[in-house]
Parts: C-alpha cells; structure tokens; sequence
C-alpha cells in the first residue's frame, strides 16, 4: 500500500518536471497564455475599483476587503489548473475519440494517469501569482494581522478550495462517459465558479443557496476569506466536510463512470 | 478542382469572368446560412449551456451594480442611472453579448490553423462573406433560444425599466449594426491565425478587452474622464453601449442619436476596409501543408 502511494509520489514529481521542461519549449505559448491571463484579471480589479468610486461599500464590504476576496479566489483556482487542467480533454474529446483507453491500461490509476498527462499548466502559474500578490497588498492595506492559527488554517484553506473546484470539474467532465462529451456543462460550471470572485452577500437569496449548497463555490473563497478577515469561525468549520463531500461525489461518479466507459470501435 | 495551394488557382477564383448582380450573387451565400442553421441544431443542448453561462455571467455584473445603486435617490444616482435603468443597461448587455458570440474568431482561426482555408478558397465564393453569412444563423438561434429566455429569467426577478417605442426602433437598428461589427472584430481576431499558432491567448484578450471597452461591465457614463474617452475613441463602443444609450433614452435629440448611428456605421465601414485589406495581404502569405 505504501508502496504504491510512494510510487505515484515519485511518478508526479518525474512528469511534474516533464511538464516544466514543455513551459520551457514553447516559451510564445507560455507569455501569451500568461499575458491574457494578466490581462482580464487587470481588467476584472478595474470593474471593482470602478465600482467602489461611486460607494464607499457594498453590503458592508470595503474596497480593499474584495480585492483581497478578489485575490484569494484566484489561489485555490490556481492550485487546480496546475494540477488538473486535464480533465477539460477528457470533457472535450477522449470519450468522443475512443482516446481514453490509454488511461485504462497503464499500470497506476486511471484517474492519476489522466491527470499526470499535463501537469503545471501555466494558466496555474500565473493566477497563484496575481492571487498572492492581490491578497498581500490588500491584506497589507487593511493592516491585517493574522493569528498564529490562521496563518496555519491558510494553506489548508486553499487546499480544501482547490479540491471542490477539481471535484466540480471531475463530476462535469465524467458526465462525458455518459454523453460523449461534457464541455459545454464544463464551461457553464466554470463560469459559475466566477461568482466566487465577489461578496455573495450581493446575490439574490437563491443563487446564494445554489452556490452554497449545490455547487458549493462559497467554500472556496467567500467562507475561507469571512474567516481570514473577521476571524468568525462559524462557517468555515463546515469547509472540511463538504471537500469531503464534494469529493466523495465527484469520485463516485467518475468510478461509474469509468465502469460504464464503451471504447468507440475501429 | 485541382491544387488549391497554388497561386495561379486562386487569382482564377478571384477574377470571376462575369460579374453577377447583386441578387445573385447573395443567393449563392445561402446555403452556407441554411446549413450553418442545420449544424447548430444538432448540438440543441449548447443552447441551454449557453444560457446557464450567460445568465451566470449577466448575474454578477447586474447584483454587483445594484447593491452599489440600492441607495440611490429615486432622481438617479452616478452617471444618472437609477437601479432599474442600470439594470437594465447591465441586462441587455449581457443579451448583447450572446448575440455578438458568432464564433467567427474560433472557426476563421482553426481553419487557417488546420490549413482548411485552402479548400475554401477555391470554391467560388468571398471566404469572409461566406463566414458572415454562416453566422447569421447562429445570431439568431442564439438570440430566440438564449437571448429571450434570461431576459424573461431576470425580468421576473428584478425590477427593469421600459423603454419608448421610438427607443426601441432605433435600439434594433443599431443593434443590428452592432452585430455586424462583433463580426468584423471577430473575423480580425480569427486572422491572427495567419501570424500566431497560439490564438487562444489572443481570444481570450480580445474577449476581456472587448467586453470592457465596449461597457459591458461598466457603463461608459461611469467610467473616468481620461478612460471614457478612450473607450469613446474605441469600435467597440458600438457594440454595447451605442445601442444601450439608444435604449434607454440617454442621448440629446435627434442630433444625439444620429451620433450614435455614425459612429458605428463609420467604424463597420473602416474595419471592412482594415479587413478586406488585410485579408488580401494574408492570402500572399499564406502557406498551406499537405496534400
């Protein structure tokens, strides 16, 4: 058992380092992808700093607290591309190409060979990047002073973020061993995950219940962030169990998946 | 037919012996219409994607903008907007929007990346017109089936403002010209295929930068001096908040109005020219691979 956790352990760091070499290969690629990456977050902090010229806040939310909101948003979103940008290919054109096989008959699991075929997708790269720069000049700005535990809790939160947007992309790509290919419900599911970027206290009720309970993007960076800011910890107790859960679904799913999984023939 | 990668083949096409009339010439670009409307309507589920995707996206800029005019005195807040007309503004955007989604720049850039232009060029026919007219049925299947429905989703949820008759007419006429010039801005962006091989980057700050200037985000009356007028100067005024001034009323007279419609018509003019250009020059350079 160990064995084999160690095995994929040394396996991520060796194709972690393939991926590496390809940013190095295809430098245009990797500057263009960074650059508009650079570009729509710059535009996305101009929205908010057009917003906050005409108030000084919205629903009790200041400036600099949703730039720091802002900000954190892009770090669990960021840890999940690097790692699991993948699964958009599976979505969009493994099933439907008979391609996916090859995941099947390597020798570690199926869901860690898919995903070790692209690791450190720049995209990743660059929001981590911009999320922490955002998040320390804010945070800098509003003079936050974390405790000892929060400074603890911090990374765990980000992780706990980075795997319910892997397990909502994991459930919405697996629908595509059902319907031979899931992007458009990935794309739609990926742009829902945008509302996470903002204060839900600004959404109408029901969209707020959606984005709580249904597509649980609360917990990537509204909760974690109420608890940063403010230190109330009655919201982000749940954060571990619902990972737990989104992750419980999404892998289930992708285990039926994969059982119902019919290579196109030829 | 034979080699399409050679010059001779294509100067051939170009110099068509008769010049037809018009008419006909235009019915020669309608089966690419019919058929394009045939493509779509087989991927029917798209269309509930795409208003999931829309309504998603029209969802934050409308609650962000009205928790900023929730207090707003019922005169009207910045910029003159009271809550219903931002919302409004904000609304019809997004509906905008799906209406300018053409993928003009996905298709043109693919099919320069993957060398298919070639066989288009031989047949005879303008290839960005056959493009214009293949994506005039997804305009339109796009604004029926997503358009309508998050227009009626929002308006059951929020309070919006009714527009004048006359602001209605003269909000379709340039909404009409706004779709054609979301097509020129896409057919250039899709021709950076014939410079970059990464169009993705491309696309993706073409989408940012549009939707920004063009005050899909933030209505121009909102923005600073300096950034207004530069977003003024911009084609892509015309595509959201041109119509959007026209739809709302907020523009002086007649004389206000007739600005609003030369300036896109001026733009649609300039970046056909910028685009024909263009594309004749790409054409010399392009090299296609394969047999």
């Amino acid at each position: 058992m160990t064995g084999t956790v160690w095995r994929h352990v040394r396996l991520a760091f060796f194709l972690g380092g393939v991926g590496l070499h390809r940013l190095s290969v295809y430098r245009v690629d990797f500057l263009l992808g960074a650059g508009a990456f650079l570009v729509r977050v710059g535009l996305q902090t101009a929205v908010v700093g057009l917003v906050f010229r005409q108030v000084p806040a919205v629903d009790g939310w200041t400036y600099h607290e949703v730039l720091f909101l802002l900000g954190f948003s892009l770090l669990p979103r960021g840890l999940d591309h690097l790692f699991t940008d993948q699964l958009w290919e599976l979505g969009r054109k493994l099933v439907q190409r008979g391609e996916f096989y090859r995941c099947l008959i390597r020798p570690v699991n199926p869901l860690f060979s898919l995903l070790s075929e692209r690791f450190f997708h720049p995209d990743g790269l660059g929001e981590l990047a911009v999320g922490a720069v955002l998040v320390g000049w804010s945070g800098s700005e509003l003079g936050l002073r974390l405790t000892p535990v929060q400074w603890l809790a911090a990374p765990f939160l980000v992780l706990c973020g980075a795997l319910i947007h892997t397990s909502v992309k994991l459930l919405f790509a697996s629908l595509s061993f059902w319907t031979v290919t899931s992007l458009p419900s990935m794309y739609a599911a990926s742009q829902v995950s945008e509302f996470a970027a903002y204060p839900l206290d600004i959404y109408h009720p029901s969209l707020r219940a959606v984005l709580t309970w249904v597509l649980p993007f609360a917990f990537t960076s509204y909760v974690p962030c109420g608890y940063l800011l403010t230190g109330a910890t009655g919201r982000v107790i749940w954060l571990p169990l619902v990972t737990a859960a989104a992750v419980a679904v999404a892998l289930a799913v992708w285990r039926r998946g994969i059982n119902a999984y019919e290579m196109t023939g030829s | 037919m034979n080699g399409p990668r050679t010059g001779g083949a294509l100067r051939r096409v170009r110099e068509h012996p008769t010049p037809l009339p018009p008419a006909a010439r235009a019915r020669r670009y309608l089966p690419f219409a019919t058929g394009g409307l045939q493509s779509l309507l087989q991927y029917r589920s798209t269309f509930v994607t795409t208003g999931i995707t829309a309504a998603a996206g029209a969802a934050i800029t409308v609650f962000l903008w009205r928790a900023v005019y929730a207090d707003a005195p019922p005169g009207g807040g910045p910029g003159g907007f009271t809550s219903e007309s931002i919302t409004t503004y904000l609304l019809v955007a997004q509906v905008l929007q799906i209406l300018h989604a053409n993928r003009v720049d996905d298709e043109v850039a693919a099919e320069v990346y993957r060398g298919d232009v070639a066989v288009m060029l031989v047949r005879p026919v303008s290839y960005p017109v056959m493009r214009f007219f293949a994506c005039l049925p997804v305009v339109a299947a796009n604004a029926v089936l997503v358009g309508v429905p998050v227009l009626v989703l929002f308006a059951l949820l929020v309070p919006l403002t009714t527009p004048r008759p006359v602001d209605v007419v003269l909000f379709a006429v340039s909404t009409a010209l706004s779709v054609l010039l979301a097509f020129l801005v896409n057919l250039l962006t899709g021709m950076t295929g014939f410079v970059t091989t990464n169009t993705w980057g491309v696309r993706m700050v073409k989408q940012s930068v549009v939707a920004f200037f063009a005050g899909q985000l933030v209505p121009l009356a909102l923005m600073p001096g300096p950034l207004s007028a530069l977003a003024s100067a911009l084609p892509f005024r015309g595509m959201v908040d041109g119509p959007l001034t026209l739809l709302l009323g907020r523009y002086d007279g007649v004389a206000g109005a007739v600005d609003v419609l030369a300036r896109q018509i001026g733009w649609a003019a300039g970046l056909t020219l910028l685009a024909g250009v263009l594309w004749r020059a790409s054409l010399s350079r392009l090299e296609v691979l394969g047999g």
